[in-house]
């Protein structure tokens, strides 16, 4: 009962330091970088649902990111759409294409399907750099308005345009996103859903249709991405077509990665780790005038998979789990 | 108008036959391995910074050859070690994620590295005949494109014989069809992995060297050639050498005369509108014989 106690305080105050966070440390950049963590942290996980939980290794996600986040600014720009209806519509929209990729997962897998999501999002990303008269080509779309104050009785009126403000909208829709993610995983869907993952012919015959289970978990996925993609184009106010490339998906994975693939918290450690781990490398690099960052990167990518393949959270759990993937 | 047409062919079988080059190796390494190697092209990338460093020592067209030689045999012995210590060590896990991660974080960090080490800005491997130009009755060229495709198709050529008529060319193919049949056969199998390992490898370092003399050379030029070599393996059925050779050519054709014709923004997207259009009706492969899942 007292260690029940014990946690429970624990949760609280670890609750109350996150929201806390940007009054604790009042400097904008690191303000910024929380609030990019927090769009990386939905991003993360909407990527681990499809290939940590369901085996389906997708390396176009950047694809279904820069959907959501080219629908909403366009929405916003070209028909002034609120960009709070923005949000979910770039998330439909581009859990619409995750039809275009769920439809091959029916019978692909493994290196083929990879090779296929690559092809769908280098695809769109040529689209979006040569279809100048709708997304401007490579200079992008620029002016995006921010999101939209709230008005709140008694005249109080909130604007979104700080990254303090912001922050706690991120945090909002993070800690929505994993709420969600949760009950999916731990619901007869994610079930499913891992057991697909084990064994796509068993699961078959004790009655899982796959094929419906994977269209749906790449549209969810999708969403997810779509909705983090239109918080960026709100936050940032300034997209271009560098939003759909390879190395914004390697990003991704890489996070997931370090912090721990198909576990739930894995993605959020990896999004906030190397967020910042990222922005330290950046001030290293300043000192040793040398790109140093994505190198790196690589190296902690081909160390978590040789040598810690539960990655960060994998460190903190017992042995007994085993390997997943 | 015809000329024009017939000139784009040849241009695109030129491509072609080095496209070939670095998707066998590819294909090889997938056959006989299972590893879908997304660092494939950056060992494209090793093998042309090779050969820009080592091409200036000598002159003339004995040094382009020569370049050639270092290039393979840099890239194949920086294959064996990847090989042996990064993706040995996954293969008794056999799970297609980690390999493919493992080969992403590989290209990540030779992507970079090769930024760091040789610079951002692209190259030209000197070409050692000055670009000299060559008509024939209707098509023209320069002397070393047409000296980059008769040395791919005679290394095309001397590869078919060695997995054809030696004993450790069988012995890769045996291991590609059957591993547990080929390791009763009493066929060294951790050899034979490093072997094919190897000369993928140096097959790639070689198709560098020529994409490097056609196109240019510069740290993220590897990407391209790894997403055709995927985009070629997919369209002859991954693991089939004869599909390579064939797909090779199919993607140098189509991708001119869709640069040409269609749109040249695009010229990149119809390797993967191949690959996408091949998976989603033929997922074998032109050649495949059985579906491999």
């Amino acid at each position: 009962m007292n260690r029940k106690l014990f946690k429970l305080s624990l949760i609280i105050l670890g609750i109350l330091f996150i929201l806390a966070l940007p009054f604790i440390i009042q400097d904008r950049y690191f303000q910024h970088l929380l609030v990019l963590s927090g769009i990386f942290i939905i991003l993360t996980s909407s990527w681990n649902l499809l290939a940590g939980y369901s085996g389906l290794l997708n390396l176009g996600h950047a694809a279904f990111y820069g959907i959501g986040g080219y629908s909403s600014a366009l929405l916003a720009l070209k028909l002034g759409l609120s960009p709070w209806i923005g949000l979910p519509l770039g998330g439909i929209i581009s859990s619409i294409f995750g039809i275009f990729l769920g439809i091959p997962s029916f019978r692909l897998s493994g290196p083929y399907l990879a090779i296929t999501t690559i092809g769908f999002s280098e695809i769109l990303r040529l689209v979006s750099m040569n279809w100048v008269d709708l997304t401007r080509g490579s200079l992008g779309l620029y002016g995006i308005p921010p999101l939209t104050s709230l008005k709140l009785p008694k005249g109080i009126l909130i604007k979104f345009v700080s990254e303090q403000n912001f922050y706690y909208v991120v945090i909002i829709f993070a800690s929505l996103t994993l709420f969600i993610i949760r009950r999916l995983v731990y619901s007869e869907f994610g079930i499913s859903l891992r057991s697909m993952r084990e064994d796509e012919m068993g699961s078959e015959s004790i009655g899982i249709d796959t094929s419906r289970y994977k269209l749906t978990v790449f549209m969810i996925s999708a969403f997810f991405a779509g909705f983090a993609g239109a918080l960026y184009a709100h936050y940032v106010r300034l997209i271009s077509p560098e939003m759909l490339s390879l190395s914004e998906t390697f990003t991704v994975l890489t996070m997931v990665m370090v912090g721990g693939l198909g576990t739930l918290y894995g993605p959020v450690v990896g999004a906030v780790v190397l967020t910042f781990l990222s922005e330290g490398l950046r001030f290293l690099e300043d000192i040793v005038k040398l790109n140093i960052r994505f190198v790196i990167y690589g190296a902690l990518l081909m160390t978590t998979i040789l040598f810690m393949r539960n990655g960060i959270v994998g460190l903190f759990q017992k042995k007994t789990q085993g390997t997943k993937g | 108008m015809e000329s024009l047409f017939l000139q784009q062919v040849l241009n695109g079988i030129i491509v072609g036959s080095v496209y070939c080059l670095v998707a066998i190796g590819l294909t090889m390494i997938f056959g006989v391995m299972r590893i879908a190697n997304f660092a494939h092209g950056d060992f494209s990338m090793l093998g042309a910074y090779f050969a820009i460093y080592f091409v200036v020592l000598i002159s003339g067209w004995v040094g382009w050859i020569s370049a050639l030689m270092v290039a393979a045999v840099g890239v194949g012995v920086i294959g064996f070690f990847v090989e042996r210590f990064l993706f040995r060590p996954l293969l008794t896990r056999w799970t297609d994620i980690d390999i493919i991660m493992l080969s992403i974080g590989l290209f990540i960090f030779l992507e970079n590295g090769a930024q760091l080490v040789f610079g951002t800005a692209p190259k030209m491997i000197v070409d050692p005949l000055d670009t000299k130009g060559i008509n024939l009755i209707f098509f023209s060229t320069s002397m070393i494109r047409l000296l980059c495709f008769l040395f791919s198709v005679t290394t095309i050529f001397l590869l078919q014989m060695f997995l054809t008529k030696t004993k450790m060319g069988v012995a890769i193919r045996a291991t590609s069809q059957n591993r547990n049949a080929a390791l009763l056969m009493g066929i060294n199998i951790s050899f034979i992995y490093s072997i094919t390992f190897v000369v993928g490898s140096a097959l790639a370092g070689l198709g560098g060297v020529l994409y490097g003399t056609i196109f240019a050379v510069f740290p993220m030029m590897g990407a391209m050639p790894t997403l055709k070599a995927f985009a070629i393996t997919i369209l002859g059925g991954m693991g089939n050498i004869r599909g390579a050779i064939f797909g090779g050519f199919i993607l140098g054709v189509a991708e001119t005369l869709g640069g040409n014709y269609i749109s040249m923004q695009y010229k990149n997207a119809i390797g993967f509108i191949i690959i996408i259009l091949v998976l989603l009706i033929i997922p074998q492969g032109l050649f495949g014989g059985k579906q491999k899942k």
